[in-house]
């Protein structure tokens, strides 16, 4: 009865067969089955050697670079994009449209572009470099830099989530509060805070899964040092290069996994935050 | 004027505000931030924004003309540049197309029909940011590549797909299929089905429904998802090198031949061509901005996975 | 055209929206499908055009088996409830549109398009906004607009859904008033839906009440307002008090007070009896008849007949509408003590369970 039902409603709008066909064809031939072979080619491994590769010493040493490094950048995004959103949503300032604009520059810049320009920028005798110099701090070829490029490429991540929800929070809530008696500092903590928890979090998350596979603004600035300065793309790539392909599938397959995990996580989290939207 | 009203105008104008003030202005001081914490707050922010964006923006700028002008143009237009450009160009043209087909039809299927694993559908079509771009590119040299499933069948026939355009093609479509989708689908969603039940009831055939009611009402959000996929595919670095071999002058796309130059030492020349790329991005901005606003956008972002309530 | 249903159930998920519903509309007939949300009537209005399908049962037009035919072929014009004008189209284009999209081979001359959807426009009364776009119009003038547009293609048959419902109260009563006219122009076969009562016994020629995915009655208004079938039907054209009584030796006797009423349709003993306010005599005394006595509680005489709200002797409230002129010749006031004697006309029995 229940196809019955769901079938009657799509033979009155013409086009189902078409559209369904077309795009399940597509999806299959260009996203389905390329991602399948990861899967089929780590199946031929074995899980001794499936082990053994993904829990090499330098791979190792390249995920827990990658995770650390990621969690860092995600994190500084989250406390300075929540300043930028705050600004952009609450405070007038001459210039203001140019910030809003600017914020996606690292979504549309090639990542190439990202990645010498940083590496300059940053290098002994580049414009920050030079300053930073002084005080013993290297960032070029170090995790430092690692971390300053995946700074860049999640920062718009935190922001434009952000900045819709604080956009909504009535006024009301916070003139609430001061009618209590709050002050400004405790009606952020106790009022505002709360309501931003979830885009937070959310833009946490995007910043972190966008961070774990970046490769080409850190190729650049981190030196590819294996065991020091190497994060797992650029390990995936050099396996490539050197047509270690079981190698390179196999460490793609774990991070394949996390992505995925994080993309669930990620869509759960805005179905709840849509669902427990406060009025 | 009443004494207190003057007295309420005279408090604020003061206080260094900004100007007069509207009333309404006047209760929302109520929740206003203290000065001192606003300057942080904005200092620290323009900061963080000069720190990370404007610095390496105009260090592009300023790179490339280091050497002077002429050698800036000598290396946008060197015959290598150009057919960059063009294979560049050739990938944009070949890979937004396709996937503006797949965007209306997967828009199409998931918001005017109800099917068991819409939900389904609709979270594959995000597959693309789950995925590395370097995994991105390895799944192609995995099925095409010498060692891959069809290599043999490949070499048999001298078809090359990876080390050649149509690997870069491959890629590239992989990496932004999305764009144009997640666009068009909350838009079809929230304008609703009515009109095209009503060209139905008037005697419109699908196709006609399709191009004369549906399709004007998703222009803008359709060409805001096309300058972000363009974007996108003008700009890939990772997928595209994995699968391009980086042979000069045949498989080097303007983001691969930035890379070529950098590790060349030719710095001037690098940031050259990185100059046209970061013109492209500002470019897309502005068409954003502008597209943003008619296509029910305002100020945020496309590229982030959001999700409309089912 | 006619249209027949027959038998058409018609569930989404485990919503049951109708249930074996059968119902025959001549050709030429204005019929309004009445009932509250969730009744089934917009769903049998959209089963009829073809933008639903119905899980069993069929649907005739002109007695041919049009079941399975998809919304294109039928032949309707459908308006819908928000007008679903083309946003993007000036009001002309919209009402051309019918016509543009037709093959070929049976599209008429640009020329003839531009006669045709001018006509329309002036009958609608609205063709200086034939430039103009839908969202430079109000309410009542797209609904106008898409009623033209739907007539521009001459369908057999004219579906409206809930047309006046997002109107507000004078704009509906003009529209009332010009879709009657209309129909008896076109003599076009007519269905519409809706949910006030009002609007279906003064528009329409005949009238279906639906609840709950049934039809309660069909009938013209006259029937159904004068000889309602069920106590839903009952309650739904008209206010009506309520009681509990019973029947008795051919009488209904409600709290002992025998009413003077010979009913015929009630068999068991226990009954439900509706007493519509506007047809109950008062008097200050007993003068003999049986009646009911009750003390006044309210009086709200603001409005072109007073209503007042009294309490029966028993506890039971009861709303009287009355003459003002009577309240005055009475001198009627709070808890003045009254005697109700209701007419034959205003009461209705029904099987009490």
């Amino acid at each position: 009865m229940a196809a019955q039902v769901q079938a009657s409603r799509n033979r009155v709008i013409p086009g189902f067969g078409l559209t369904m066909g077309y795009t399940l064809t597509y999806l299959s031939l260009i996203a389905l089955i390329p991602l399948s072979t990861i899967l089929l080619k780590t199946a031929g491994m074995g899980w001794v050697r499936f082990f053994a590769t993904v829990a090499s010493p330098r791979v190792l040493a390249a995920y827990r670079l990658t995770i650390l490094a990621s969690i860092a950048g995600a994190t500084i995004n989250s406390i300075f994009g929540l300043g930028v959103a705050w600004s952009l949503v609450r405070y007038e300032f001459p210039g203001k449209g140019i910030l809003d604009a600017i914020v996606d520059i690292p979504f549309a810049l090639p990542t190439s572009v990202a990645g010498i320009t940083l590496t300059t920028l940053y290098a002994q005798n580049g414009w920050i470099g030079r300053l930073l110099a002084p005080l013993g701090l290297k960032v070029s070829y170090t995790p430092l830099g690692v971390i300053v490029a995946l700074v860049f490429i999640g920062l718009p991540f935190v922001v434009r989530t952000v900045q819709p929800v604080l956009q909504d929070i009535e006024v009301e809530l916070e003139e609430a509060a001061a009618t209590l008696g709050a002050t400004r500092l405790q009606t952020f903590n106790k009022v505002l805070l709360p309501a931003l928890r979830p885009a937070l979090i959310t833009g946490f998350t995007l910043a972190f899964a966008r961070a774990i596979g970046e490769y080409g603004s850190v190729v650049f600035i981190s030196g590819n040092m294996p065991m020091r300065t190497e994060v797992v793309p650029l390990l995936i790539m050099t396996k490539l290069e050197q047509f270690d392909y079981q190698g390179a599938t196999a460490i793609a397959l774990v991070m394949l996994a996390l992505s995925f995990a994080l993309l669930l996580t990620i869509n759960i989290l805005q179905r709840n935050s849509l669902r427990h939207a406060v009025g | 004027m009443r004494s207190d009203e003057v007295e309420l105008t005279s408090v604020m104008h003061g206080e260094g505000w900004g100007g007069a003030e509207t009333p309404a202005k006047a209760v929302a001081r109520a929740t206003a931030d203290p000065v001192w914490a606003r300057r942080l707050i904005l200092g620290a922010a323009i900061g963080f924004m000069t720190l990370f964006v404007l610095l390496p923006l105009a260090a592009v700028f300023t790179q490339a003309l280091r050497n002077g002008v002429r050698v800036y143009l000598a290396a946008v237009t060197s015959a290598e540049a150009r057919s960059a450009i063009r294979l560049t160009l050739t990938v944009a043209a070949i890979a937004v197309p396709l996937n503006v087909i797949f965007g209306l039809s997967s828009a199409w299927a998931i918001t005017r029909f109800d099917f068991r694993g819409k939900h389904l559908l609709s979270a594959l079509i995000d597959l693309p940011f789950a995925v590395s771009p370097v995994i991105s590119g390895m799944i192609y040299v995995l099925l095409f590549g010498a060692q891959g499933w069809f290599g043999g069948w490949l070499a048999d026939r001298n078809l090359k797909i990876i080390f050649a355009t149509p690997g870069i093609v491959l890629a590239t479509t992989f990496v932004t299929f999305p764009f144009v989708a997640r666009e068009l689908i909350p838009l079809m969603e929230s304008v609703g089905i009515e009109e095209e039940l009503a060209a139905l009831t008037l005697g419109a055939n699908g196709w006609q429904t399709f191009f004369r009611v549906t399709l004007p009402n998703v222009k803008w959000g359709l060409l805001y998802g096309i300058v972000i996929c363009n974007a996108r595919a003008m700009g890939d670095f990772g997928a595209v090198s994995v699968v391009s071999g980086h042979i000069r002058g045949l498989t080097n796309t303007l983001p691969l031949y930035v890379e070529i130059l950098y590790n060349d030492y030719d710095f001037a020349a690098a940031f050259a061509v990185a100059s046209l790329l970061s013109l492209l991005a500002v470019a897309t901005l502005i068409a954003k901005r502008m597209l943003g606003g008619r296509s029910g956008h305002g100020v945020v972002d496309a590229e982030l996975p959001v999700k409309e309530a089912a | 055209m006619s249209i027949e249903v027959r038998s058409v159930d018609k569930r989404f998920g485990s919503f049951v929206a109708l249930d074996d519903v059968s119902l025959s509309i001549p050709s030429g007939e204005l019929v309004a499908l009445l009932g509250p949300s969730g009744s089934g009537k917009t769903t049998l209005l959209r089963i009829i055009a073809g933008l639903e399908t119905p899980d069993r049962g069929s649907v005739f037009l002109n007695n041919e088996e049009a079941t399975t035919r998809s919304v294109r072929e039928r032949g309707v014009g459908f308006v819908f409830q928000h007008y679903a004008l083309f946003r993007h189209m000036t009001v002309f284009e919209n009402v051309a549109f019918g016509l543009r999209v037709r093959p070929r081979a049976d599209r008429p001359a640009e020329s003839e398009i531009q006669r045709r959807v001018m006509e329309l426009l002036e009958l609608v009364q609205l063709d200086w906004t034939a430039k103009r776009y839908p969202s430079q119009l109000s309410g009542g003038q797209r609904q106008r607009i898409a009623l033209a547009r739907a007539l521009a293609v001459q369908p057999k048959v004219l579906l409206l859904d809930e047309p006046f419902g997002a109107l507000d109260a004078k704009v509906r009563e003009e529209l009332r008033r010009w879709l009657r006219r209309l129909h008896q122009e076109l003599h076009l076969t007519g269905v519409f839906v809706t949910h006030d009562q009002e609007e279906a016994l003064e528009v329409a020629t005949q009238v279906a009440v639906l609840n709950e995915g049934k039809i309660e009655q069909a009938g013209s208004p006259d029937d159904l307002y004068h000889r309602p079938a069920t106590p839903f039907v009952s309650s739904f054209l008209s206010s009506v008090n309520l009681f509990h009584g019973r029947v008795e030796d051919g009488r209904v006797y409600v709290h002992e007070t025998p009413l003077l009423v010979t009913p015929e349709k009630t068999q068991s003993t226990a009954a439900v009896v509706h007493v519509r306010p506007h047809g109950i005599d008062v008097q200050l005394k007993a003068n003999g008849k049986p009646g009911i006595a009750a003390t006044i509680k309210h009086i709200n005489a603001a409005g072109p007949r007073a209503k007042v709200e009294m309490l029966t002797d028993w506890g039971d409230p009861i709303l009287v509408e009355m003459d003002h002129q009577r309240l005055k010749e009475l001198s009627l006031s709070v808890d003045v003590k009254v005697f109700l004697t209701p007419r034959d006309e205003s009461v209705f029995v029904y099987d009490g369970a």
